[in-house]
């Protein structure tokens, strides 16, 4: 590939600079300019976290050739506003809290900027139109609405950012306990503490980190759902020149087994594939893309296995095991009463099977970090939601005390559970260890898709018993959950879905099955309610159900079976404080229909029938 | 950097099959990681090939038109409001403001929005070459999915034109509003005789084949006749009976069958009743 001449404004300064002709002015602004505040988050167009405007107009600028915009004005997010002087954008994205993780937010303050410069005055219907191409995964797009609402309103009073605009989106303080707090307490409107820093685009994320001498980490991968490793032969790769390490499980010094709850998955797999995308070796290089070709160098030589998809077929004893103790990772019991007895004689008996889907938390942010060898150790700054789990099994993969490696949490670009598990962060210890060298790793997004856990899909046979007004008497059901080729959180994820099998309904008698079930499927893990909101997409539709069987309106049925003081007994027993279940029930029933909701409201009179919770 | 449309034809000359033609880019970016990185050839900053124009009955679209210059198009939303509709519908602001309608077509995907409201409007597209200009049928670029019979790495596609119609329409089903490829859309436009008989009809449906699958027999049932609700539901329905839908990642082909019922009377309505929505 040639090499040409850019010239670039970007924020108002001119650079004169050589790059690659085939360049994303997405590489240029982050490594040639070093303006990490523009995100890499998919690399093809799909994310709008690297939206920058190019003579005033929203571009992707993964997609953007650097060439096409010599001689153009760039506008960055450091071109936005400063830390004394925010854009009138900026102090509303803080004021409203429309910045969580702040990973989208760069790409998102430009496209508003985009929008506002060419209409001050928009609907809110235009300013979604103007960000529909950026994602976000954390603030569920309300309060960026309106945070660019309450901008235009600030811009159209002069610009003059403020203190008497009233801030948006305070939510009236709920009282709990005792009075509401006053300014200051609980329930009071604050800014997020490195909000400014996000707003700013200075905030570091694990990509946005470099450090001298630091090379390039990839990982080799598994083509093949379940197979045996007869044989891996490295040295092609070793012989590349650039590549600095590669290492395999034979490289690890200390414990080759990792994971949360059970110690159950290589770090790099040895003798066993078992999902595709499996680690099998890693590289580091002077740049990633000779880390990528010395991947493709490696040589290994498998022996197929017949796989398994279904989580139910892998619990009969003639699917393929894919571990010695057999396929079912954890099994949890519940039986509380005389369940067979009451269903057998209960006036309303529903049963239904309920299956739902593998999730992907899809942060906009994926998998990165760099391993710093220093005095004696490592030290790892890298994404985490888990820094003190990290550490240990990394020094223990290491064979080295826990004191010589140190795990720092890098800002974290939205992780819903996803970043609980270890991901990237042992192949860059192991070659900082090799090499001596800093090295660091961003998986693609292909990568951070195939390789890293997912939500369980959950198989769901849950029964209702009831008598003719409603009440429950008994509830039984059976859970397979899918949790993958090794059990990550899955354990906790089938002890949770027990334990809130039935949601917030009082039931005496009870029996609840749950399995963790293995399978060549991608791994799944923890994600955002673990367990618990696969079990009320069951008990909530058996709810609505019941209403409809004896004739009583879904809110109706609920009131009867909530959970309330004196009245709240759950699969693992009587729960006696914090419930708050009916005040919120009424709520919610109010905000559906106000005529129906609240104290007093008749449930004969009031049916609702077919309108579902 | 092409700095004319002679220059842009010399380097490709010159480069001999090496070179390859870039405009928005949005789509042959991610090749390029993927494949042989090839010479690109910048033709984006061209302004004959980005101009809207009034051509005696007809409407000629330089190819190097982005979806977000079709969308805001005063003379399209009077007169083309298919190409409209079909335009704002790609991608996402970002996408649009940088993606040309030449490359929605070149790429010859099946559900390329711009290309399904092309050909509804019967349009014929100019091809360049340093032997010269040929003019051929949109339809007649299609070589297979994802394969234009235009030479990228000699050839530029330089514009449609088409006639202008009495009325078009277009309507699409995805899974969200933005940054979803469809699961169909349709196009239609109707040209008018003196009376109030249809005198001409196209109706293109996407993705369902290779390239954009007109309704032929659907067609046939307007061609001819006056156009009320009975006859565009009885074409509707002929349009349905006659697609052949797949099944795929966004949607079984059962479904697609009969949405195809919906999406065409809708279209159609959007082309009698100018823009109104059913």
């Amino acid at each position: 590939m040639n090499r040409q001449t850019a010239h670039l404004r970007v924020n108002g300064r001119v650079y004169e600079l050589e790059v690659d002709s085939g360049a994303t002015l997405l590489d240029t602004l982050r490594e040639d300019l070093g303006l990490t505040g523009t995100k890499r988050g998919c690399s093809e167009g799909e994310c709008g976290a690297c939206t920058v405007l190019v003579d005033g107009v929203t571009v992707n600028s993964c997609l953007y050739p650097t060439m096409k915009a010599s001689g153009h004005d760039i506008l960055t997010v450091e071109g936005l506003g400063t830390m004394e002087n925010l854009h009138p954008l900026q102090e509303a994205f803080l004021r409203g809290g429309a910045v969580q993780c702040g990973f989208c937010t760069p790409g998102m303050l430009l496209a508003a900027k985009a929008l506002l410069d060419g209409n001050p005055n928009p609907t809110e219907d235009e300013i979604r139109l103007a960000i529909s191409g950026n994602l976000c995964r954390c603030t569920g797009y309300a309060k960026i609405v309106s945070a660019v609402q309450d901008a235009a309103r600030t811009m159209a009073d002069g610009g003059s950012v403020g203190a008497h605009v009233p801030p948006l989106n305070v939510v009236e303080p709920v009282t709990v306990r005792g009075p509401a707090a006053s300014a200051g307490g609980v329930g009071a409107n604050v800014p997020r503490l490195e909000g400014k820093a996000k707003v700013l685009g200075a905030a570091r994320f694990a990509d946005d980190l470099s450090f001298p001498g630091m090379v390039h980490g990839k990982v080799l991968r598994s083509p093949h759902p379940h197979a045996l490793i007869r044989k891996i032969d490295v040295s092609r790769a070793v012989a590349l020149p650039g590549v600095a390490a590669v290492v395999t499980a034979a490289d690890i010094p200390g414990r080759n087994a990792f994971g949360i709850l059970i110690k159950d998955q290589p770090f790099l797999a040895a003798d066993k594939v078992r999902f595709v995308g499996e680690a099998i070796a890693a590289v580091a290089a002077e740049s990633g893309e000779i880390a990528r070709r010395a991947c493709s160098l490696i040589e290994v030589e498998y022996e197929l296995l017949p796989a398994v998809f279904d989580p139910i077929e892998a619990m009969t004893p003639t699917a393929p095991q894919l571990f010695a103790k057999g396929n079912i990772s954890a099994h949890r019991h519940i039986e509380r009463g005389q369940v067979t007895a009451v269903l057998a004689q209960a006036a309303v008996v529903i049963s239904e099977t309920f299956q739902t889907q593998l999730v992907e938390h899809a942060y906009i942010e994926p998998e990165a970090g760099v391993a710093v060898p220093d005095t004696g150790g490592i030290t790892a700054h890298v994404v985490s939601q888990c820094v003190h789990y990290h550490r240990s099994d990394l020094a223990a993969m290491l064979g080295w005390p826990v004191g010589r490696v140190r795990v720092v949490q890098t800002t974290v670009g939205g992780a819903f559970g996803g970043k609980i598990d270890l991901s990237l962060h042992p192949f860059i210890v192991l070659l900082a260890a090799k090499t001596g060298r800093p090295v660091k790793m961003v998986y693609t997004r292909e990568e951070s898709i195939t390789a890293t856990t997912k939500r369980h899909p959950f198989l769901i046979d849950m029964t209702f018993a009831a008598d003719r007004e409603g009440t429950l008497d008994a509830a039984m059901t059976r859970v397979i959950g899918d949790t993958g080729a090794y059990a990550s959180y899955g354990p906790a994820v089938v002890t949770r879905a027990a334990a809130t099998a039935f949601g917030p309904y009082h039931i005496p008698h009870v029996r609840v099955d749950t399995y963790a079930v293995h399978t060549n499927n991608p791994i799944a893990g923890a994600m955002r309610g673990f367990g618990v909101p696969q079990m009320a997409t069951a008990h909530e539709q058996l709810m609505d159900m019941l209403a409809e069987r004896v004739g009583l309106s879904p809110i109706e049925v609920r009131r009867r079976n909530g959970f309330a003081p004196g009245r709240a007994l759950a699969p693992t027993g009587d729960i006696r404080d914090g419930l708050g279940y009916l005040e919120t029930l009424e709520r919610a029933a109010f905000g559906l229909h106000p005529s129906v909701g609240g104290d007093g409201a008749d449930p004969q009179v009031l049916p609702l029938r077919g309108e579902r919770l | 950097m092409a700095e004319s449309a002679d220059h842009a034809l010399a380097l490709l000359t010159e480069l001999d099959g090496t070179g390859r033609v870039i405009a928005g880019g949005t789509d042959l970016m991610l090749d390029q990681r993927v494949g042989n990185p090839r010479v690109l050839v910048d033709i984006s900053r061209l302004p004959e090939w980005r101009s809207i124009e009034h051509r005696g009955d007809r409407i000629r679209v330089g190819a190097l038109c982005t979806h977000n210059d079709l969308a805001t198009s005063a003379l399209l939303q009077e007169r083309a409001v298919a190409l409209v509709r079909a335009a704002a519908a790609v991608g996402s602001p970002q996408i649009r403001m940088v993606a040309t309608v030449g490359g929605n077509v070149v790429n010859a995907l099946p559900a390329a929005d711009t290309a399904i409201a092309l050909a509804a409007l019967g349009a014929t597209a100019e091809v360049r070459s340093a032997a010269g200009t040929r003019e051929v049928d949109l339809l007649s670029l299609y070589a297979g999915v994802g394969k234009s019979t235009i030479d990228p790495t000699r050839e530029i596609l330089t514009g449609f034109s088409f006639p202008i119609p009495g009325g078009s329409g277009f309507k699409r089903l995805a899974r969200r509003k933005a940054l979803a490829l469809p699961v169909l859309n349709v196009a239609a436009a109707v040209w008018m005789d003196d009376g109030l008989a249809c005198s001409d009809v196209r109706i293109s449906i996407g993705p369902v084949a290779p390239a954009p699958w007109r309704a032929l027999e659907a067609e046939h049932v307007l061609r001819g006749s006056v156009l009320t609700r009975e006859t565009i539901s009885r074409a509707a329905h002929t349009a349905m009976a006659t697609a052949v839908c797949r099944d795929s990642i966004r949607a079984c082909s059962l479904y697609r069958q009969s949405m195809v019922q919906v999406l065409v009377r809708r279209a159609l309505l959007q082309a009698l009743e100018g823009g109104c929505d059913e």
